[in-house]
């Protein structure tokens, strides 16, 4: 596949093309003082520069809220399938890394018809970090740069861009680029000196271990008392689910229409942090105890959703848990490292 | 079948309520295709003591409505409160701070405070008078999710109400979070329900839908710290809604 550069005046009229064909653009646009990903109207809209979006690029593949069907309260369903193409413009490495790992868990087992038609309509182009943000720790997870599940990779290297088409999908897309060349020896050199500086400074924390010990560190934690500590400070609030690119988990509730007679059945974000996250029927709650939910998102991303997908950790240091967190409390690195002192 | 009987009755409130359901506009008639409304002041003159389901707006204030209440949960088979007054007192409880209140009574009606129509006691909500089987939160209470509420109870289904915080409707819906600016939210600790409407206009939560079932107030004082707040700025803020 091919690497070329653009200058930024190219890309942006390319921005715009795309902007005014029918093909929907999401890209990450300022709001107030932060950033989030939104329907794209205008090129000059696009913010590649930015730090972190408050939200994850996770919305677009698993909405806060989707209908999955349709039915008849006598019995009869029809499941609702999203077809909606849309170009992902500016995500993070971290944030492909994760999306990457949530194509795993979807088809795998149950094949998630819902979220795989929706990523299989999306074509995404990662930009690399030009700013890091307050909380980013990807320098620690191994996720600073990424190398699969993109169809083009753009890099800032100055004046220009390097464009890698990396699919089909992503060449067919980066010749409708006027102006791109070929990139040169020197451009790549560029790109590859600042995925080597994102490398070492998206590192806001310091994990101190590798993140592959982290499933043999947290065989040994359960009874740590760093979980009541900080629980005794946690809301529930389940922000740092909310926020967090990794957490993929649902509620499913039926609405019922005015007719009585038929309704959807609807899926949206449901966080383990809550209190009634793992009630069951019989209104029994195997996790009631505050701390014993805190302790269990951070199973979750170091050793249990791991043991899924190859030992890969599912925490991939975007910080936005830290930074979501009203109560301060929910710092995966502080958190991991505190284990470590006294294990 | 014969459609289920729906009365609705307003107690101590301004009826911002009732002017929610009247908002459903064109729904309203999907309203009352599904039910026989048979007694509702605010829309209708006719009167009815014959329901199965009670709607119940407002806090209760005087001996006589506690004892009309009383009636009408005799004859109701469901009765549900309707926004903040009837779900916890709300506003109205705000002169329950007061330990005079006859000086809360001259202070609102000056000379006429000790008109007989106006000897109230302290606030209550409905459950602290009769038994409610379902709350519909809010001040004033969302239109959409009264709709929900009304069709889950219609079909048999027990109404979905959130018992997360609205930090989560928050996050969902990408507002920046006042904390970020030092200001107090009651966010954390108040029911979801709402959508936030108030964070993502820009303003803090005051708390209208009332606490979560199992709020964390200990981890307040230092949570406040964090912000060089003080949890006397977050009781402040608590009042407005959520006084005793
Ligand atoms: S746990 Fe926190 S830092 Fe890690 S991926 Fe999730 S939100 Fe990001
Ligand atoms: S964001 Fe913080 S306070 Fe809220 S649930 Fe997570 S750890 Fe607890
Ligand atoms: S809850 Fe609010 S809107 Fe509803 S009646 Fe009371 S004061 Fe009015
Ligand atoms: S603004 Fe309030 S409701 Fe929203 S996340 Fe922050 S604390 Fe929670
Ligand atoms: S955000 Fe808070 S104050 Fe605003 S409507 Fe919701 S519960 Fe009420």
């Amino acid at each position: 596949m091919s690497v070329s550069t653009v200058t930024k005046e190219q890309f942006k009229s390319f921005v715009a093309a795309l902007v005014n064909s029918d093909q929907k653009v999401v890209g990450v646009q300022a709001k107030d003082d932060k950033f989030a990903f939104g329907e794209l109207t205008d090129a000059d809209a696009l913010r590649l520069d930015y730090d972190v979006t408050i939200l994850p690029p996770k919305k677009y593949v698993l909405p806060q809220k989707e209908t999955l069907m349709n039915f008849e309260v006598a019995g009869a369903a029809k499941t609702v399938c999203p077809d909606e193409k849309m170009v992902l413009l500016g995500v993070h490495p971290y944030d492909m890394v994760a999306i990457n790992q949530m194509d795993e868990l979807f088809s795998q087992g149950e094949y998630d018809t819902h979220y795989m038609n929706r990523r299989d309509n999306i074509t995404i182009i990662v930009c690399d970090v030009v700013t890091p943000s307050e909380n980013v720790f990807a320098s620690s997870m191994n996720t600073a740069t990424c190398d699969s599940g993109y169809d083009i990779l753009l890099t800032d290297i100055g004046d220009r861009f390097v464009v890698e088409a990396a699919t089909e999908k992503g060449e067919a897309l980066v010749k409708t680029i006027n102006g791109a060349k070929e990139a040169a020896a020197a451009d790549t050199d560029k790109r590859k000196a600042v995925q080597e500086k994102n490398i070492a400074s998206l590192n806001k924390h310091t994990l101190e271990c590798k993140p592959s010990d982290l499933p043999d560190l947290l065989e040994k934690a359960y009874d740590h008392p760093v979980w009541e500590e900080k629980a005794k400070l946690c809301y529930s609030c389940g922000s740092c689910n909310q926020v967090c690119p990794t957490c993929y988990c649902f509620d499913v509730q039926d609405e019922v229409n005015w007719d009585l007679k038929t309704g959807s059945r609807c899926r949206s974000w449901d966080g383990c942090l809550l209190s009634n996250f793992a009630t069951v029927a019989g209104n029994h709650n195997f996790r009631e105890n505050r701390a014993d939910r805190f302790r269990h998102r951070l199973y979750r991303k170091g050793k249990y959703v791991p043991g899924k997908i190859d030992g890969q950790i599912a925490c991939v240091g975007c910080g936005r848990c830290i930074s979501a967190c009203t109560s301060k409390i929910a710092n995966p690195v502080e958190i991991y490292n505190t284990l470590m002192e006294k294990a | 079948m014969s459609k289920p009987r729906v009365a609705i009755f307003d107690f101590a409130c301004c009826e911002g309520c009732q002017l929610q359901i009247v908002n459903l506009e064109e729904e309203i008639l999907n309203l009352i295709d599904v039910v026989d409304v048979v007694e509702w002041r605010e829309a209708m003159s006719e009167q009815s003591h014959e329901y199965d389901i009670a709607i119940i707006e407002g806090s209760i204030t005087r001996e006589e409505d506690a004892k009309r209440l009383e009636v009408i949960r005799s004859r109701a088979k469901i009765l549900i409160a309707l926004g903040a007054c009837a779900t916890m007192g709300g506003l109205n409880k705000l002169k329950n701070n007061f330990d005079d209140l006859n000086e809360v009574r001259e202070c609102v009606y000056g000379k006429d405070g000790q008109m007989p129509h106006l000897n109230t006691f302290k606030t209550k909500a409905c459950d602290e008078v009769v038994e409610v089987d379902f709350k519909i939160h809010g001040c004033p209470i969302d239109a959409a999710e009264f709709a929900q509420i009304i069709r889950s109870l219609l079909v048999g289904k027990t109404p979905f109400v959130p018992d997360y915080p609205v930090c989560v409707e928050c996050k969902a819906n990408e507002n920046i979070c006042r904390y970020e600016y030092d200001e107090v939210c009651l966010g954390p600790i108040i029911r979801a329900g709402c959508n936030a409407p108030c964070p993502a206009a820009g303003r803090e939560c005051f708390g209208c839908r009332g606490l979560v079932d199992n709020p964390n107030v200990e981890a307040a004082q230092e949570v406040m710290d964090k912000y060089n707040l003080t949890v006397d700025d977050l009781k402040q803020k608590l009042v407005l809604f959520n006084s005793k």
